[in-house]
């Protein structure tokens, strides 16, 4: 037990410094510092929101469209910008392996964190911005949307577990990237809600987790004003046998990696 | 001790493989001074990263029951893009240890000034050098990895090294690995010569010198 503790007080230790690291090397230390990383997740769900109110009017099927829209493009912008920051990400870190403490999976672990501390702040910061301009409703159930994110940023990690790993393994994956993250938008349940779709289209797009993650979130959001489609059990089990492959994935490249 | 059980180590090439290590048995107690000795590309480099866990072996395995520097060299260790200090913070955090003490030693050891406020790839190989030795002193480890980094010093930086190394820490465990004859012969105390994948530990360094002048 000893070991376990130590290990884990090391293990704490290391992420606290890679993060610190990272937010250095990508954002310095001028201006705003670290806060530039809730900067653009925030710009694009406010700017894409105000486009959307023009388009579509202020309501759409009973909720708000700047609410609607805020609550889909947080969510999925944590989405693209966690799996494009995990593609290569073993290459780019290459000379901390020289220290042994360091482990492949704080690096993934690390550039996840960052991610998903910025887009909740964002997150935060718009909501209690838009509900005091009136646009955003009081969340129904703060407790859903917690969860509902939650389940939504355990999907992504382990999505990043997966892509880091073999995006080592092979580099034509990289090429690829842009348009799975792009023809990934319908499935990531960021542009309807369920009770929208026809029974069978539901059907479909329940077999996704982010889904299942994003009717909670809005339903914490909106409560009455949806009818909310989700399962506790299905996406929290896909996500945690993907992360266990990407965990596999993640020694069995560590193995063979050569360190310049 | 460190112990290395019939290590192999072998990297993609062409549609076969490169066996650059095949089948290393040895090990290395506290306090003792061992020379690698080989021709470019006899898988010394190699060895030192598979001892520090840098890579890891093919097959085979390394059991470390003390504490095992990072090998020291001109590449890995440190990030470019950061400066001297951010390097030394780093360190220090992930080690542990403190930094005030880190800091101070490093500007003490290194006599790099101004240049610590610099990115650590606007450094020559000497400056560098200067930094992964400062660092890696910083942090009391039971045995140091040296992969020919010590050649690069000036004469000054030979002395601090030297006293340093084997005056003040004469007590720890070191590897070297080096083509310099009177390095190996000055500072070890036991030489393996690597050839052809293998390796063969003389208990005599003059010995093994022989041997490598032969190759």
């Amino acid at each position: 037990m000893a070991s376990l503790a130590q290990g884990w007080r090391i293990q704490t230790r290391v992420i606290g410094a890679l993060m610190i690291r990272e937010l250095t090397t990508r954002f310095g230390r001028e201006n705003i510092g670290f806060l530039w990383m809730m900067v653009e997740p925030l710009l694009f769900a406010v700017l894409v929101g105000i486009l959307w109110t023009f388009m579509n009017g202020p309501t759409k099927h009973g909720v708000s469209v700047m609410a609607f829209c805020v609550s889909g493009y947080i969510p999925l912008v944590l989405f693209r910008g966690s799996v494009s920051r995990s593609v290569g990400l073993f290459q780019a870190n290459m000379s901390l392996m020289y220290h042994r403490q360091i482990k492949i999976m704080d690096f993934v672990l690390v550039r996840f964190l960052i991610e998903w501390i910025g887009h909740m702040m964002a997150y935060f910061f718009i909501m209690i911005l838009l509900i005091a301009l009136g646009v955003f409703p009081v969340p129904y159930r703060l407790g859903f949307l917690l969860l509902g994110w939650l389940y939504y940023s355990f999907f992504t990690l382990s999505v990043c577990f997966i892509l880091a790993p073999a995006s080592e393994m092979s580099e034509i994956l990289e090429k690829f990237m842009p348009v799975t993250t792009y023809l990934m938008i319908p499935f990531s349940g960021t542009f309807y809600m369920a009770s929208w779709l026809t029974a069978e289209a539901r059907h479909v797009v329940l077999y996704f987790p982010p889904v299942h993650a994003m009717e909670m979130m809005r339903y914490g959001i909106f409560g009455h004003h949806m009818t909310p489609h989700f399962d506790y059990f299905y996406p929290l089990a896909v996500s945690a046998v993907m992360l266990a492959f990407g965990l596999l994935l993640c020694r069995r490249v560590r193995r063979h990696l050569v360190v310049e | 001790m460190i112990h290395c059980h019939d290590l192999h180590k072998s990297y993609p090439m062409g549609r076969g493989r490169k066996h650059v290590l095949n089948g290393l048995n040895f090990h290395i107690s506290p306090g003792e001074r061992v020379g690698f000795l080989g021709r470019n590309g006899a898988g010394k480099t190699t060895l030192i990263k598979l001892i520090g866990g840098v890579e890891m072996p093919t097959s085979g395995k390394v059991r470390r029951d003390m504490t095992v520097s990072w090998p020291l060299g001109f590449g890995g260790g440190f990030q470019g893009s950061l400066t001297g200090y951010d390097n030394a913070r780093f360190i220090a955090r992930i080690y542990g240890s403190e930094y005030a003490e880190l800091r101070e030693f490093v500007e003490d050891f290194t006599e790099l000034g101004r240049q610590l406020k610099m990115p650590v790839k606007t450094y020559s190989s000497g400056m560098k050098a200067r930094l992964a030795f400062a660092l890696s002193l910083a942090i009391e480890f039971d045995c140091y990895l040296i992969d020919e980094v010590i050649m690069v010093g000036d004469h000054n930086f030979r002395e601090k090294c030297h006293y340093e190394l084997f005056e003040k820490r004469s007590d720890r465990a070191l590897i070297l690995a080096s083509h310099s004859a009177s390095l190996v012969r000055e500072y070890c105390g036991r030489a393996m010569v690597l050839e052809g994948g293998q390796g063969t530990m003389f208990s005599d360094v003059n010995q093994a010198l022989d041997v490598y002048n032969t190759l």
